[in-house]
């Protein structure tokens, strides 16, 4: 009974430990591209393991050199499994083996499971499996084999670095399984050094060790309730990653600042740019622009290098092949958001997921984009707030010409909703300004000065889409609409040329829960513009004179005030809606956890007086209510140090005025003669024993009586 | 059966076998006996129950008793009434400074009639042996008893003469007149099981004493129990049990004594056995069949104080055996269960 006891206790640590290294090294196979490397090192766990148990008696010297043969082979076979047969084999194992360090540290996300891709995360979950087992199964130092894969652990984290999910449910089945592992060969309390557990004797019970698994597990989930939220956003916040050390594609000035094309497109509108074959139409984006210094309009976020496979995307339900006319720079055309390219090496972007080449693109050069098509809920969006969720959306940089200010002021007086702000300035400059390919390029915020507010007699109040969709995105800003710009293309479905007239510039602002919305504050073709001065005198006709302000508070100040209080909600709102969970749900948690905590601990000490009164032999049970007596005395201040013997222990508790009768003598005999001890004897020590701690209650001070 | 395994070379002891091997019965027995001889000497020596007790502790063991008080406190009564409740034989030395070893053990002396050696025994040969003042006698004299007391036999002109059995040395000695005495060797305390003081009776005691001193006199006690009968009880009390962590306990007190940093040479094995001996019979005596760590600690002062060297140092600030005795005590851990740490 005691060796199959023993034999299922290992066994269930072995597998425990064994999934808790395939979990390790499977936290490293989400950057990769399939399911093939989390099969790898699950067989390596298993594989691993497998030999260290079935040598876990043999000698010491036999389990690694073993171990270390078994490794050789699966990495062949991992490597002849994931080769793509260009090469001989021996010339791929050496380029793997020489170079699957900083391959894997930089490969491109999602990474392809390729012979020096795959090398280290097997080696490493083989190398972590086998001393796991050394640590736990031939030494039984259950702790120490946690070890190994909680640093494989760790090392995959490192590699995953921010282009995974958390993966929360990972991190606590990981735990569960070191606890689980934990709580099998937890010491047996004849085992444990404090000499209250000698009463179990010959027939100890596992039940301390349990619960005190559970309480010290209790006690870890509190602190990682509490504490999580805070860890958790600090490492979220600065995430580790490799990659970083990668040097990121260099951007040339016409990609960096991709707007100053539009002039150049529409100047030479029938400049052949590239063709293309879609499956529906769709508006192809070359690049989103989101900062602007009063300047330039840029990108923000670094372009990563990626695989095929765009990381974080949907399912393509669009598809586009590409082959290259006249468009220059690196760039990539693609639809939002795209999900793979092939025949093109790429690089993401993963703030706006655009994409880029870092060769650059070269006449004739072909590939396809797979795409996942963004699907706008117009009438979600109609009644969205703004998604003020990124600061540099919003971001008004100084010195914005009065123009501005006065139609932001137009906007907020004449449209409430934010969707019909941002509607409503679209239709504004649709509506009183013209388009002009010959417009000079520049929108710099003097430029975009003169675009709005300077007279057509002077060049003003024309430009071309840069300076609409530039206008639009400062104008919303100042609204108090997350804005930014799009460069890119219309493109039709089916197979076409696109040329330098389908290239445009476009607005965008965001809304809480529906996404970028573009907008096109471009006019319809052959309208006639009105002077905007009009419309925006009007206004002022409206607006009370200083006097009234000051006198009432005028209509429109009110309003604005209203307007910029909405605003702040707006805000505010976005940002508690950022947590998953109020914090108040994670304090009451915490709270809830720790309320328990005195009722496992009521709940231990109830097993434990049951199992001390009712368990075991009378001597064992008469031993047990001695136990229950002096620990119940404990509580209410009275100890009784180890050296007193049972007269001296009764004397000292006398202060107590409990008398304890006969079980001084009952407990010499228990300990000193334990077959002397009858079961009549048991019961009067039992008895004494029940009824002891009820009539010392009143001595025992209130905290402990709570608690303990 | 039981003879059986008395004789067999290979014999373990039935206690090492069996936890409890005497019968509630056999302890009830012994108690009362106990009980009845000194309640006997009581009635001479009146207040001193306590000593009594551990007087004929000392006599159940086969251990010898040395009783170290200032005169008149009743030490030579008390061995006198302990001898005369025991119906043996029994003797009294007074020590002197000319008392010579064969005063004690006895001479050969050529009998002209028969024309050969005879072997004349000296008073040690009793049942109760009472040296009175013990310390008075030269170490040459105390040293003729080193043989009898651990041995039981006396050695004269080559031939060993055994004493009679059950065979105890109850010996006196004043502590404060030190002129013209003797201190007894190392070797000759180790020997005495315990070292008992008597101490003034309490003042109804001695109120008692003086209103019946002519009526409570050793001469006149009558004898409670026979030799056989002590023999018998001695032999019992070796069956008495002793639990395992008992031995680890005793060590650990006697090792506690030795490593005391007031102590030169601390308790000696012989000692522990001696203590392991009394507290059997203690517990005995209390109709217990098993020793609990109260038997030890009862006894443990008069069993091990006397057996304490005390460092040079030590003895010069005061310190005593049984201060250190008590230290030991509060330094090893009953083994008991679930005792507060």
């Amino acid at each position: 009974m005691r060796r199959t006891r023993y034999r299922l206790r290992v066994a269930a640590v072995a597998a425990a430990l064994t999934l808790m290294c395939a979990l390790a090294g499977a936290v490293a196979a989400r950057v990769y591209h399939g399911q093939l490397l989390t099969l790898l090192v699950a067989g390596a766990a298993l594989g691993a393991f497998a030999i260290g148990f079935a040598l876990r008696n043999r000698p010491a010297f036999l389990a690694p050199s073993v171990s270390a043969t078994g490794l050789a082979a699966y990495l062949l076979g991992a490597i002849a499994l994931t080769a793509d047969g260009t090469e001989p084999l021996g010339t791929v194992i050496v380029d793997a083996l020489v170079n699957a360090v900083p391959r894997t540290l930089t490969a491109l996300i999602p990474v392809e499971p390729a012979p020096d891709t795959v090398i280290v995360p097997v080696f490493l979950t083989w190398l972590a499996a086998t001393l796991a087992c050394e640590f736990a199964i031939r030494y039984g130092r259950t702790l120490l084999g946690c070890l190994p894969p909680t640093l494989l652990y760790g090392a995959g984290l490192y590699l995953v670095g921010p282009n995974a999910a958390a993966g929360t449910l990972w991190a606590i089945a990981y735990c569960v399984l070191a606890a689980l592992a934990l709580a099998v060969t937890a010491a047996p309390p004849e085992r444990r050094p404090d000499r209250d557990a000698k009463v179990d004797g010959a027939a100890p019970s596992r039940t301390p060790a349990l619960m005190g698994a559970v309480v010290t597990t209790t006690v870890l989930l509190a602190a990682v309730a509490v504490l999580g939220p805070a860890v958790a956003r600090l490492v979220t916040a600065s995430p580790g990653d490799p990659r970083e050390y990668v040097e990121p594609p260099q951007l040339t000035d016409i990609d960096l600042n991709p707007l100053v094309r539009i002039a150049e497109w529409a100047k030479y509108p029938e400049q052949e740019l590239f063709r293309a074959d879609t499956s529906a139409d769709a508006w192809m984006r070359l690049a989103v622009l989101t900062e602007y210094d009063g300047t330039t309009w840029q990108a923000s976020g670094d372009f990563r290098t990626a695989g095929t496979v765009i990381p974080g995307s949907g399912e393509a339900t669009y598809t586009a092949d590409v082959e290259i006319i006249e468009l220059g720079g690196k760039l990539v055309p693609a639809a939002a958001d795209p999900t793979a390219v092939t025949d093109l090496p790429i690089a993401v972007n993963l703030h706006t997921r655009c994409l880029l080449t870092p060769d650059g693109l070269a006449t004739g050069s072909a590939f396809s984009v797979d795409s996942a098509l963004v699907q706008v809920d117009a009438a979600a969006a109609e009644s969205a707030r703004p998604d003020l969720g990124d600061g540099a959306t919003v971001v008004v940089p100084p010195g914005t010409p009065e123009v501005m200010a006065t139609i932001a002021d137009y906007i907020r007086t004449e449209f409430d909703t934010p969707y019909e702000r941002a509607q409503g300035l679209a239709d504004f400059l649709a509506e009183h300004y013209a388009f002009d390919a010959e417009a000079p390029s520049g929108h710099d915020l003097p430029a975009l000065g003169f675009f709005l507010g300077d007279p057509i007699a002077l060049g003003g109040q024309r430009g071309t889409s840069e300076h609409f969709a530039a206008s639009y995105a400062v104008i919303a800003r100042l609204v108090g609409l997350p804005s930014r710009v799009v460069v890119g293309f219309d493109v039709p479905a089916g197979a076409s040329t696109v040329t330098a007239s389908q290239g445009m510039a476009w607005p965008e602002i965001a809304f809480d829960g529906v996404g970028w919305v573009r907008f096109d504050p471009l006019p319809a073709a052959g309208s006639v513009p009105s002077p905007p001065e009009d419309t925006l005198e009007k206004l002022e006709e409206e607006t009370p004179s200083e006097e009234e302000e000051s006198g009432g508070g005028g209509e429109a100040e009110d309003y604005n005030d209203e307007a910029l209080e909405q605003d702040a909600d707006f805000a505010e709102e976005a940002a508690a809606e950022d947590d998953a969970l109020p914090r108040w749900v994670w304090y009451a948690a915490a709270a809830l956890v720790l309320a328990c905590v005195p009722l496992v601990l009521k709940a231990r000490r109830a097993l434990r007086r049951r199992r001390r009164l009712s368990r075991g032999s009378p001597a064992e049970r008469v031993a047990g209510a001695w136990a229950e007596v002096l620990a119940a005395a404990a509580r209410a201040g009275v100890k009784v140090p180890g050296h007193l013997n049972a007269e001296e222990a009764a004397a000292r508790l006398a202060s107590l005025e409990a008398d304890i009768g006969a079980l001084p003598r009952l407990v010499n005999a228990a300990a000193f003669a334990p077959e002397a001890v009858s079961e009549s004897d048991a019961k009067a020590a039992t008895a004494i024993a029940s009824g002891y701690a009820k009539r010392i209650r009143h001595q025992v001070k209130r905290w402990k009586r709570l608690i303990l | 059966m039981h003879d059986t395994e008395q004789t067999h070379p290979l014999h373990v002891p039935r206690r090492l076998q069996q936890p409890v091997q005497l019968g509630a019965q056999q302890a009830e027995q012994f108690a009362a006996t106990f009980e009845r001889l000194a309640a006997a000497v009581d009635t001479v020596v009146l207040g001193k129950q306590e000593v009594v007790r551990l007087a004929l502790t000392a006599m159940f063991a086969e251990g010898h008793i040395l009783l170290e008080d200032v005169p008149g406190t009743g030490k030579t009564t008390l061995a006198r009434a302990i001898a005369a409740a025991v119906s043996g034989q029994w003797r009294r030395i007074q020590f002197t400074p000319d008392l010579l070893p064969s005063d004690v053990s006895g001479v050969t002396i050529f009998n002209q009639a028969s024309g050969a050696f005879e072997f004349h025994p000296g008073p040690v040969f009793a049942n109760i042996v009472i040296a009175d003042e013990i310390n008075r006698a030269s170490p040459k004299t105390q040293s003729a008893l080193l043989e009898v007391m651990e041995e039981g036999r006396v050695t004269v002109d080559g031939h060993p003469h055994q004493v009679p059995q059950p065979f105890l040395v109850v010996a006196t000695q004043n502590p404060v007149e030190m002129d013209g005495t003797y201190r007894l060797p190392e070797a000759q305390l180790d020997r005495f099981l315990v070292k008992l003081s008597v101490g003034y009776p309490v003042e109804a005691a001695e109120i008692e004493v003086l209103r019946g001193t002519h009526q409570r006199s050793p001469e006149h006690l009558p004898a409670v129990v026979d030799t056989d009968t002590v023999a018998q009880m001695a032999d019992l009390a070796k069956q008495v049990y002793i639990a395992e962590p008992l031995y680890a306990y005793l060590v650990q007190l006697a090792n506690a004594t030795r490593n005391h940093p007031q102590v030169a040479v601390g308790v000696s094995p012989r000692g522990l056995i001696a203590l392991t001996k009394a507290a059997s019979v203690f517990a005995l005596s209390q109709g217990r069949t098993y020793i609990v760590p109260e038997d030890v600690k009862a006894l443990a002062g008069p069993v091990f104080a006397h057996r304490i060297q005390l460092a040079p140092d030590a003895a010069m600030r005061g310190a005593n055996g049984a201060a250190v005795v008590a230290d030991a005590f509060d330094q090893v851990p009953v083994p008991l269960p679930a005792s507060a740490a």
